[in-house]
């Protein structure tokens, strides 16, 4: 009876190793944070997040790709490169992040008066559209225009430090230029290119006599999932049939064994 | 006749053990089939580097994945027409594909033929083109059957309709697992002129009908050769 039990308890184990295996690693509660470096007279910075360094020697205009957080408060400190653990934060902000949610955090305005600005992202563009917004982060310079090259404005009356909303375009190549609201040219943008499904932050930096812009691809036409891209045909996973003959193999082994002894 | 049992439990024991050993177990994790540079490159970075500060003299250390930038030197694309793998023996003709319903990335019903993501980056700009193709059909293997063989530093090359040619050497292979394959580093934003191949891989789930995995190709544009 006991063998009995032993027996069925393989079968067990047997069922066992089919039950489907659950991945646990899981990308649903993360938030995407990406740091700007836009403080025109800022040393290079190191970035630490809860104590960690994520960035290391980020000059003025740096602009760092997403890096993936836990939903939640975290703790950000900004330092002049190198000078952790000798020198005070340059700032130091608690940050909220939501999960699934896209940040761009940006060291803005000039040394004496360094804030860190926290704006959300759109990851997402209409099928075949463009996506763009303009920030200003250019300290002391006057509210400003985005808009074709003497034709009517696309932005308009955007002022330190804001970040216009979204504004859907056709994909194509613009003649841009920033301009004062008064129409003198700041910074020119010709010959921009804006492609079709992808997402666009035109961050205006410098200084009022240095201005410059700094044009990020936020996002692009990405699939909801992976293809499927295989029948299963060719698949050389046979490794039941061949266990199963190991199995039965082994079994009249066995037997034979059996039979031997008890014959002798 | 209790010895009976002796040999049955033996089988068992040899069935269990041996199927452990000869089955595919599903990755949990990526697995880096071939890279060019000596680590897992899963985290890309413009590496450590020591940069004069202007403000400071003292040298700082910089290390940082950049934003992705549109520039003046994002070169043109061209609509891809026709694929040649020379090292594992394709030449397969492009179909463009989008969308499927659940907004996947849609692929050829052909198993000779592979799908370009249309709205996504034309091959030759900046960005990541996107290439998928089966690896196998109901009967048989299927046109990217042999991806997984690729080495980094393999050349491809890819044709538009004129014969304008452009050559890309592949930087490295990785099977993930079908759920926590990267989505936006196969398809998003980037500053590389990049094209990135998908198949299946893994174990095929007869219950869920599809592969456990797909393996990306990493590659880099190297060479632009006009018609």
């Amino acid at each position: 009876m006991k063998k009995l039990l032993a027996s069925l308890s393989a079968v067990v184990l047997i069922l066992g190793m089919f039950a489907p295996s659950v991945f646990a690693k899981d990308h649903a509660d993360m938030a995407k944070v990406r740091g700007l470096h836009a403080s025109p007279d800022a040393p290079a910075v190191d970035v630490y997040v809860d104590g960690n360094a994520v960035v290391e020697g980020a000059e003025f205009k740096a602009a760092t790709d997403y890096m993936e957080l836990p939903a939640g408060e975290h703790q950000v400190e900004i330092y002049a490169a190198g000078t952790k653990g000798s020198q005070d934060p340059v700032i130091s902000a608690n940050v909220n992040v939501e999960a699934g949610m896209a940040y761009t955090a940006a060291a803005i305005n000039t040394l004496e008066n360094l804030e860190l600005k926290a704006i959300q992202d759109s990851m997402e563009a209409a099928e075949g559209k463009s996506k763009v917004r303009v920030g200003h982060f250019i300290p002391g310079a006057p509210a400003v225009d985005v808009g074709l090259v003497g034709r009517d404005a696309i932005f308009s009356g955007a002022e330190f430090p804001m970040v216009t909303d979204y504004k859907e375009l056709d994909p194509g190549t613009y003649d841009l230029e920033v301009r004062t609201t008064d129409g003198t040219q700041l910074i020119d943008l010709s010959g921009t290119t804006l492609e079709g499904s992808k997402v666009y932050s035109a961050f205006a930096v410098g200084t009022a006599d240095n201005p410059e812009v700094l044009l990020l691809e936020d996002s692009a036409a990405m699939p909801t999932s992976m293809p499927k891209t295989g029948f299963g045909g060719a698949n050389d996973s046979n490794a039941l049939l061949a266990a199963t003959a190991l199995g039965l193999a082994a079994m009249g082994a066995g037997f034979v064994i059996f039979r031997r002894r008890s014959e002798a | 006749m209790k010895k009976i049992w002796f040999p049955v439990t033996l089988g068992f024991l040899v069935f269990i053990v041996s199927f452990q050993l000869l089955k595919d177990e599903p990755a949990k994790e990526a697995r880096v089939l071939s890279s060019s540079s000596p680590k897992n490159t899963e985290v890309t970075n413009i590496g450590t580097e020591w940069v004069k500060d202007d403000l400071e003299s003292a040298p700082i250390k910089k290390n940082y994945t950049p934003a992705t930038v549109v520039g003046e030197n994002d070169g043109t694309g061209i609509r891809p027409d026709r694929i040649v793998i020379p090292s594992i023996e394709v030449d397969a003709k492009v179909q463009a594909k989008g969308y499927t319903k659940d907004g996947g990335m849609a692929v050829p019903d052909s198993v000779t033929d592979v799908g370009w993501f249309e709205p996504g980056t034309e091959p030759g700009r900046r960005g990541n083109a996107v290439i998928a193709g089966h690896v196998d059909g109901q009967y048989g293997p299927a046109v990217f059957f042999d991806l997984k063989k690729l080495q980094s530093g393999d050349e491809l090359h890819v044709y538009d309709k004129k014969g304008n040619r452009l050559t890309y050497t592949v930087q490295e292979v990785v099977a993930y697992p079908v759920d926590q394959a990267p989505i936006r580093k196969l398809f998003g934003p980037t500053n590389k002129k990049a094209l990135n191949l998908i198949t299946c891989t893994g174990t095929y789930d007869k219950s869920a009908g599809g592969y456990l995995e797909r393996l990306a190709v990493y590659t880099v544009l190297t060479d632009r050769t006009k018609a």
